[in-house]
């Protein structure tokens, strides 16, 4: 059974578990006690988890915040040399990263959606971001395009989808089928169908 | 099939995470003083009561650690009119999900003078794991106490 001589691999976890077992900060138990007394919360509750099953991975390019669903969503890579592919010099096609051995088609999301890499990539509101390679993907087939910082997932109710914008640029337009609101920006909702299949056809 | 894992006292056990509800912080429960062995009182779960057993006291005789990692596991529980009740479980470390075959586990071979609650054990790299069985951890007697006011709407 589990002693006092715990294998090694725990204790790298020995901080992360000192901080789950850090004691009750004062009225803890109490406030929680009081929020799941709130008979209201319950219908709200229910209401809310027959909408807000959409979850999607927010990221930047240039000085667009975009979404694509979650279920897309491989790997999030740090970033890496993109090997270009002689004799095919397109916008679209980067060339090929080797994310964990495997070599992966990289496109550019940006020129797909006639994103400006402009010097509104440089964000001044922040110290520093983080680039990466995020990994996508359905049914076997596999491709990688670099973006400038990734948030993480969002979860969203469909009451927080708004129309997009008659003034938002052409390109982004046929793609971004809603905006979410998220931390007072709008996100555009990509078509994760309609992405796919246009890269796809773009690298064949 | 996935397992919730916790420990009571030193030792590691699991319960079936198809009969769990959801599981609630640490919250403060209402007392319930004479109450049986093992039952610390009740949460108000919006609105409803639903009674909390503290499977450490239940078990090894002293309450839960009150720290973070401590938590309130709400199940189903089956009752005797068919319908399910809820039950809510308190146990230390409750931080962890396994996925096990229920072939792993094998009967401990000592069951005769053990609680009806502890089922059988799977070995890991850390040692044994136990399940228990959530519908076994109320005798009869207690079950009436607690659900007697079968009437009421859950």
């Amino acid at each position: 059974m589990s002693g006092d001589s715990e294998p090694a691999e725990r204790k790298a976890g020995a901080s992360a578990s000192s901080l789950l077992d850090r004691p009750l900060p004062p009225g803890y138990r109490e406030d929680w006690a009081r929020h799941f007394a709130d008979t209201a919360a319950v219908s709200n509750r229910v209401a809310d988890s027959a909408s807000a099953d959409q979850t999607v991975v927010i990221f930047r390019i240039g000085a667009e915040w975009l979404a694509l669903s979650t279920a897309l969503f491989h790997e999030i890579a740090e970033p890496r040399r993109i090997h270009s592919l002689p004799h095919r010099r397109d916008d679209m096609l980067l060339g090929i990263v080797n994310v964990r051995g495997e070599l992966l088609v990289c496109v550019s999301l940006a020129a797909l959606l006639g994103i400006g890499d402009g010097p509104s990539s440089q964000r001044s509101d922040r110290i520093k971001t983080f680039a990466r390679i995020v990994v996508i993907g359905r049914e076997g087939r596999r491709l990688a395009f670099p973006v400038d910082e990734v948030h993480g997932i969002h979860r969203y109710a469909e009451a927080d989808l708004t129309a997009t914008p008659a003034t938002i640029g052409k390109a982004a337009a046929r793609f971004a089928t809603a905006m979410i609101s998220w931390q007072g920006r709008s996100v555009g909702r990509l078509d994760d169908q309609l992405v796919l299949d246009t890269l796809d056809r773009s690298i064949a | 099939m996935l397992f919730l894992m916790f420990r009571v006292g030193k030792d590691r056990y699991v319960l079936d995470a198809d009969q769990i509800e959801q599981i609630l912080p640490f919250m403060e429960a209402k007392a319930l003083p004479g109450a049986p062995h093992g039952v610390v009182g009740v949460i108000n779960y919006h609105g409803a009561p639903v009674p909390l057993i503290d499977l450490s006291s239940l078990a090894v005789g002293r309450p839960s650690a009150t720290v973070m990692s401590t938590r309130i596991i709400l199940i189903r529980y089956p009752s005797a009119e068919g319908t399910d009740r809820r039950l809510a479980l308190c146990a230390e470390h409750v931080v962890e999900t396994v996925s096990r075959p229920a072939s792993d586990f094998v009967p401990t071979g000592v069951e005769a003078g053990t609680p009806a609650y502890l089922g059988p054990v799977a070995a890991d790299a850390e040692g044994l794991i136990q399940w228990i069985r959530a519908e076994a951890l109320l005798t009869a007697e207690i079950r009436a106490i607690l659900f007697q006011d079968s009437g009421a709407a859950i």
